[in-house]
């Protein structure tokens, strides 16, 4: 453009005033250029348009190119208008355009804000996640480390066990060695047994036979006194008769004597005394004789009596002999029990000290107990192991699930912190265009200040305009600035988000690693809960809460019971043939006997014992029952006023009978007696003395035969014989 | 979603009781049948469990386990049972062959307060279809019974249950060193049923 001289002062107060001039010629300049006339206007008063002097002026050319100077400036000036207003609609854009960065700005600030919360949430939430699973983690370890320790207890336990049971195992060999050896000893023992059985025997069949070689002899020297002894009696019988003869011959002699005394008193008595006298002392002498005889004879009849005591003697001896021998057979089986006993008895002690803290017998079943409960132990422990896995299982799984959700957390900040990164790009251009335009309009600015400065104080309107578009400018410069900060902070806490997202991953990652080591020690747990679930699957079961119930199986029932029975006849019959063997054998020979086998002596003294028990509860009942029977019959006694005795008898034609017999207690004699016949339900009565007597016999007749009622016919003989007793 | 709460049914304990007891007995019939314990003609063909099931016509054996199936309700109901056990044994020497173990876990809080549960009368028709298809198709490994067997019902009660005129106590009749196979198990939120068959070591597989 060509400026050569400086706009006048006075111009510019005249430009002022109006401003729709402007305004007029800024919309229709034409119109104005259409009405001037070139060679009017050099006139200085020409007033009608102020603004036009100024170009005019300006543009005052002395080449008559005024007109076009003009529309030229009034071209530029409303393009430069135009422009303005181009620029204060660029600058009310940019003005919005601030605004909304404004508002973006403070929509990012708060979703920068919400992002540090969410991000501090998330924070929060994954230290607390991560406590959760060091806890978990912890708690968990604990738990596997007890459980490793229990483990390592029950294999030392079992270990322990297994040792036990070597030594069980052994000590049973050597029982079982122990027990041949036993058997061994007992075979010899019963060899020497049997051996001295048959010596014995073979003493007892020697003293039997010298028995009874005594016996003969002492029978034959029993019958040889026997027949001393009638020898003796008869001798003794004759004796007597002749000493009765001699008695009477003496008598006679005697009363000859007295005759001949008599008469020799009367005649001579000297010389028949002498006869007599001879007589008299052969007589004696026959007497003596006799005497002497006599007193062999007595004798002989002692010795006879002796002789029958000495049998008695021998048979009790026999018998004695006898029970002895019994007792002998007895002491040997007594003696193999005992042997056998205490060979038990030593097994038992040996078991027994071999037993770990068990010293006697009785500790036995409190060890059993003790073993039983450390096995009911054992199961509670593998239940609270499996209980403990379930948790262990259930807290793997919730921390499965929170490292999935923190994950998805991780993903999703990731995400966002990308969709932050594009936008602070985004950001970053939309800042990189507004510094553009920015730079544009300074340069605009510069040069509109430059025209302005060129102008003068024509642009003094737009300087103000300028100014604040400069201050509004400054601001957008602060704004732009500020955004620049706050889009680093961002960045920098981008790149710490980043930096603390990286942490998170390795720590993700080395919990993952625990998880896959939790994992493994929850498959081996598993695989030991297997295990312990096919033991429980196998049927074994805890006795302290559980008890096996069968129902009784009729179906099985029968057919087992025919079996048992089938089995128990098979049995009886064996056992029925072996002993008719044993007993066969024991005929054979006695020596035989004596190898009758332990078990059946073992059967037979339990069979004894049974007997003998058996035989004591008879014992037993039949006192009881006699207890009881008396009781009763003391009872009826005392009732019914008759003591009642009951036989059984048969008649001649063999049918069995009972008789009862009743005494009456008010009875005056024993002869009073009431006989009946109980027979087939019938009693009937027997006639004996005293139901003949006349007064009972009515009373049978009324009572018994017509009206064939006993108990009215006893009750009133009752009655009549107590009437009897109390009158009398 | 709307399907899966639209087939829920509650489940009362009694209600529990009864389809455990009558699985028990369906249960037995299958088992009976397939083993081979009863001849094949003394069992009559029925639907249930939407498959063709088979029942005793014995009248032993029916009222039998018509008796063990009222007796099991009566015990599942007061949640005193633990495990049913129906053991097949050799007729000649009375030798454990197989045991058939049903072990059952009872909800304690619904015996105790008394509350119902939900499930699909459905899916446990289902689970139970499952472990009567396993049941029958057991003939395929379990080893032959090629002697005459007989049965014997054991149940494990708690240490406090009361013990019926025709029960005794037992023992567990347990099979060293058995074959394990678990099948199938069933639960109606209240009993689940755990299935198990033991079996003796066929000596042809050790040879």
């Amino acid at each position: 453009m060509i400026l050569r001289t400086p706009p006048p002062r006075k111009r510019r107060a005249d430009s002022q005033p109006p401003e729709d001039i402007n305004n007029n010629n800024a919309q229709s300049p034409s119109s104005n250029r259409e009405l001037l006339v070139y060679e009017d206007l050099p006139v200085p008063e020409y007033s009608h348009d102020h603004s036009i002097p100024i170009t005019s002026d300006q543009m005052l050319c002395t080449y008559q190119c005024r007109q076009m100077v003009k529309s030229e400036f009034f071209d530029a000036l409303s393009s430069a208008e135009k422009q303005v207003h181009d620029y204060q609609s660029k600058f009310g854009a940019l003005n919005e355009d601030l605004s909304n960065a404004e508002a973006e700005r403070k929509k990012f600030r708060e979703k920068f804000f919400n992002a540090e919360q969410e991000l501090a949430a998330a924070k929060g939430r994954e230290q607390m996640l991560q406590e959760q699973l060091r806890k978990e983690v912890d708690f968990s370890q604990e738990q596997l480390r007890k459980q490793i320790h229990s483990f390592s207890e029950l294999e030392v336990k079992f270990q322990k066990e297994m040792d036990l049971r070597q030594k069980a195992e052994s000590s049973a060999a050597k029982a079982e060695e122990k027990a041949s050896l036993l058997e061994e000893k007992l075979s010899t023992l019963s060899e020497s047994i049997d051996r001295e059985k048959n010596r014995l025997q073979n003493e007892l069949l020697q003293m039997r036979s010298e028995s009874k070689l005594s016996v003969s002899r002492i029978s034959a020297d029993l019958e040889r006194m026997e027949c001393k002894a009638t020898n003796a009696e008869k001798e003794s019988a004759l004796l007597r008769e002749q000493l009765e003869e001699l008695k009477k011959r003496l008598d006679k002699c005697m009363q000859e004597k007295y005759e001949l005394e008599k008469k020799s008193s009367i005649r001579s008595p000297e010389v028949p005394s002498q006869d007599s006298n001879l007589l008299l002392k052969h007589l004696q002498e026959e007497l003596r004789n006799y005497e002497s005889e006599v007193r062999e004879a007595r004798k002989l009849k002692a010795s006879h009596e002796d002789i029958e005591l000495l049998k008695e003697k021998l048979y009790e001896e026999k018998s004695r002999r006898e029970r002895t021998e019994l007792d002998l057979l007895k002491l040997s089986d007594l003696q193999v029990n005992v042997k056998r006993l205490e060979g038990e008895l030593s097994t038992w002690k040996s078991v027994v000290r071999e037993i770990p803290g068990v010293s006697s017998a009785d500790d036995i079943l409190p060890k059993f107990a003790a073993l039983q409960k450390e096995v009911v132990d054992s199961m509670m422990r593998a239940s609270d192991a499996q209980a403990c896995m379930k948790e262990i299982q259930v807290s793997l799984d919730a921390a499965i699930l929170d490292k999935q959700n923190a994950e998805t957390e991780a993903a999703m900040a990731k995400e966002r912190a990308e969709s932050y990164k594009a936008e602070n790009k985004q950001l970053e251009s939309v800042l990189g265009l507004i510094t553009e335009e920015r730079d544009r309009l300074k340069n605009v600015l510069k040069l509109l200040k430059e025209r302005t400065s060129l102008e003068g104080g024509t642009e003094s309107v737009s300087g103000t305009i300028v100014q604040e578009l400069e201050a509004s400018l400054a601001k957008k410069e602060n704004y732009v600035t500020e955004l620049e900060n706050s889009l680093l902070e961002k960045k920098e806490i981008n790149s710490r988000q980043q930096n603390e997202i990286m942490l998170l991953n390795e720590r993700l990652a080395n919990e993952a690693r625990r998880v896959k080591m939790l994992e493994r020690e929850g498959d081996r747990l598993r695989s030991e809960i297997s295990l312990l679930e096919s033991k429980l699957g196998h049927g074994d079961f805890s006795s302290t809460n559980t008890k096996v119930l069968r129902m009784v199986n009729t179906l099985a029932v029968d057919n087992e019971a025919k079996q048992t029975i089938e089995a128990l006849q098979n049995e009886l019959q064996k056992t029925k043939e072996k002993l008719q063997a044993v007993e066969e054998l024991k005929k054979q020979s006695s020596d035989a006997g004596t190898h009758v086998d332990s078990y059946i002596a073992g059967k037979i003294k339990q069979l004894k014992e049974q007997i003998a028990t058996l035989e004591k509860r008879e014992e037993r009942y039949k006192t009881v029952f006699a207890e009881r029977i008396s009781v009763f019959r003391r009872a009826c006694c005392e009732l019914f006023g008759y003591k009642i005795v009951m036989d059984d008898h048969q008649r001649p034609d063999g049918i069995p009978v009972t008789r009862f017999t009743l005494h009456s207690i008010y009875a005056l004699s024993d002869d009073e007696k009431l006989q009946f016949e109980y027979e087939s339900g019938n009693t009937n009565i027997v006639v004996n003395d005293y139901t003949l007597q006349p007064e009972i016999s009515r009373q049978v007749d009324i009572f018994i035969r017509k009206m064939n009622s006993i108990p009215a016919f006893t009750a009133n003989l009752t009655v009549e014989s107590f009437n009897k007793r109390t009158l009398s | 979603m709307a399907s899966k709460t639209a087939t829920k049914d509650i489940i009362t304990l009694r209600g529990s009781a009864a389809i455990v007891s009558e699985f028990f007995g369906y249960a037995a019939n299958s088992i009976l049948y397939n083993r081979g314990v009863y001849p094949e003609e003394s069992f009559a063909r029925v639907k249930k469990y939407g498959l063709p099931m088979l029942l005793t016509q014995d009248e032993g054996v029916k009222s039998f386990i018509s008796n063990l199936t009222s007796q099991l309700s009566e015990w599942l109901e007061a949640g005193k049972l633990q495990r049913v056990v129906l053991v097949i044994m050799s007729k000649a020497t009375g030798e454990v062959l197989e045991r058939w173990n049903f072990s059952i876990e009872t909800d304690s809080e619904v015996v105790e307060k008394g509350v119902s549960r939900e499930k699909s009368d459905k899916e446990i028709m289902r689970e139970i279809q499952a472990i009567m298809r396993q049941i029958a198709s057991s003939i395929t490994y379990l080893p032959c019974l090629d002697e005459p067997c007989i049965f014997d019902v054991l149940v494990y009660t708690d240490k406090d249950c009361a013990v019926p005129f025709t029960w005794v106590e037992s023992d567990p009749k347990l099979i060293a060193n058995p074959q394990m196979v678990k099948l199938h198990s069933f639960d109606t939120k209240i009993h689940k049923v755990d299935t198990l068959v033991s079996y003796k070591n066929d000596e042809w597989d050790e040879a």
